[in-house]
């Protein structure tokens, strides 16, 4: 399976570059969203849940997302749905992650690492290939 | 199966020279208990606190909450796979003391982990603050990953409560709770008008602080599969799941699960009582979809006719339950959910991150969001350095004077989705 790791969280980044796709977005978890949700309508399918674990929605400000790299003609509609509903409970929460100092920016950005890197050996094992799908796409 | 469950009540916890439990109180030895749990290299510093219900104690960050047993017969013995042989537990005889908890508590990441207030607004919110508590806290060694940290202080609480459990091996029992099962054909023939109700238990596994293990494996990895409830009795399902102090099943909570205990009341009489699923709930996507997909597959294999589901965690696992649900109801089978909500301060926002129309029966433990004002106690066991940082706290959360405001889902155990908890509505 070929994926890009969508993340805004450097130890992600620092990880994961050299052993796969990762599009870093150089902003909040909210910007992240956006970006997958951009994904999602140019016809890519998510591969993990938007929303991390347990953590609330505005506690943490990283976030990492693995979406698949192939295209459908269409947009696929549970990605879709679970993207828009994601960032619709982001917007119900308040923002609390501003002004947290390092030591908590580092302890959030290592759960965020943990959450994604549980799912990252899965993709990497996913021999899926969906007919029909442009592999070239995007 | 048949298990027996011999309580013995615990009325009071007290330091002394010699650990044992005598006339309803338990002794303990803070040396020789603290000498097993510094074993682990990870550990710099440990030591214990006695929590009563009633005391101005505040107990955080905590990590886990684990209920003292030991086998007294049948095979195997407590926390299989973790600190007990993979022996199949379940049948026989197990000593369970009653009326009190080892709470762990202590940094792992400094967030996610729960408070217990014994006394006041808080403690009418947490079914701990009715247990006489021995809490654990622990300290870790620097320079250690998180995950390894994480795995030495939930090992160190699983430690501590065989150890307090051993202390009731040869003692005789206040009261004795007989469950048993027959298997599926017997069950059947037994009770072939009753409707057959099946459990679903979603176990949380999505990574550091969010993870589950079963007979010592961590759930992630496994695929959906069947249990015997009394399996759970003995341990074979502890939590190493940090995230979120309100909804997330400590140990405590799968060693007196209420689903099973009230399924195992009911069973015989107005249902027949046929099993329990356990499923998890990854971050992979095509993870979710199998996992449900078995979860409905063994539902039908097991020609159910209704379902309890119940879910642990909030946001991402809400997937995992609607889809538990749909498949299940999709099989033509009924399903009850119970899940906790986020519904905003007001209340007045949608609750889950996903829905269905299908899910149509729906059990709340209560809305994670609303708003507590928690005043000071006398004493903190642990630190209240995180306070800011726990989930439903927030900068300024914490006040000069020691008191808390913050969301309810700050409080361990307050909206639980095994429905072990204690708020209601009218």
């Amino acid at each position: 399976m070929e994926f890009w790791l969508v993340t805004n969280n450097e130890k992600v980044n620092d990880a994961y570059a050299d052993k796969c796709d990762v599009l870093f977005v150089d902003g909040t978890d909210r910007d992240v969203m956006k970006t997958i949700r951009d994904l999602v309508h140019e016809g890519h399918s998510l591969l993990t849940h938007p929303l991390s674990g347990s953590l609330k929605p505005g506690e943490t400000p990283f976030r990492s997302v693995l979406v698949d790299k192939s295209k459908n003609e269409t947009v696929d509609p549970f990605s879709l749905d679970l993207i828009e509903t994601c960032i619709q409970a982001l917007q119900k929460f308040r923002v609390r992650y501003e002004g947290l100092s390092e030591r908590k920016l580092e302890d959030f950005r290592h759960v965020d690492l943990s959450i994604i890197e549980s799912a990252i050996p899965t993709a990497m094992a996913d021999r899926t290939r969906v007919v029909g799908v442009d592999r070239n796409g995007a | 199966m048949r298990l027996e469950l011999g309580n013995i009540d615990i009325k009071e916890i007290r330091f002394a020279d010699k650990s044992e439990i005598k006339d309803g109180v338990l002794y303990v030895n803070q040396e020789e208990v603290i000498a097993q749990v510094l074993e682990d290299d990870l550990i710099r510093d440990a030591h214990l606190e006695i929590a009563v219900p009633g005391e101005s104690v505040r107990i955080t960050p905590v990590k886990d909450v684990i209920q003292p047993r030991v086998k007294v017969e049948g095979p195997g013995g407590m926390f299989p796979g973790v600190i007990s042989k993979v022996d199949t537990v379940g049948t026989g005889k197990t000593n369970v003391l009653r009326g009190m908890a080892v709470v762990t508590c202590g940094r792992i990441v400094g967030f996610q982990e729960g408070i217990i207030d014994m006394t006041g607004p808080g403690a009418e919110y947490t079914p701990f603050s009715e247990l006489n508590n021995l809490v654990l806290v622990v300290e870790p060694e620097d320079g250690w990953k998180p995950h390894d940290y994480e795995r030495a202080a939930r090992v160190a609480g699983l430690k501590v409560a065989t150890y307090i459990g051993e202390l009731a091996r040869d003692l005789t029992p206040d009261e004795t709770v007989v469950y048993e099962r027959a298997n599926l054909r017997e069950s059947f023939e037994n009770y072939p008008d009753l409707p057959r109700v099946g459990y679903v238990l979603m176990l949380q596994t999505q990574g550091l602080l969010h993870d589950t293990y079963v007979y010592g494996v961590d759930a992630k990895q496994t695929l959906t599969t069947m249990i015997s409830p009394t399996e759970i009795m003995d341990g074979a399902i502890v939590s190493g799941n940090c995230v979120s102090a309100c909804d997330k099943n400590t140990t405590y909570h799968h060693q007196n699960n209420p689903v099973i205990e009230d399924l195992f009341k009911a069973h015989g009489k107005t249902l027949n009582f046929v099993g329990v699923i356990i499923t998890n709930e990854n971050v992979y996507l095509a993870d979710k979809m199998r996992s449900s997909d078995w979860s409905a597959k063994l539902a039908e294999y097991l020609s159910l006719d209704g379902v309890i589901i119940s879910q642990e965690g909030f946001g991402n696992p809400d997937t995992d339950l609607i889809m538990n649900c749909k498949k299940i109801e999709e099989k033509g089978i009924k399903t009850v959910i119970i899940t906790d909500e986020y519904a905003g301060q007001d209340g007045k926002s949608q609750s889950l991150a996903d829905a269905d129309p299908l899910a149509d029966a729906v059990i709340t433990g209560g809305n994670a969001n609303e708003v507590v004002i928690l005043p000071p106690m006398e004493r903190i066991i642990g630190t209240t350095d995180f306070v800011d940082k726990i989930a439903g706290g927030h900068d300024g959360s914490l006040r000069e004077d020691g008191s808390i405001e913050a969301e309810l889902q700050i409080i361990t155990g307050s909206t639980n989705e095994m429905g072990f908890n204690k708020l209601s509505a009218r």
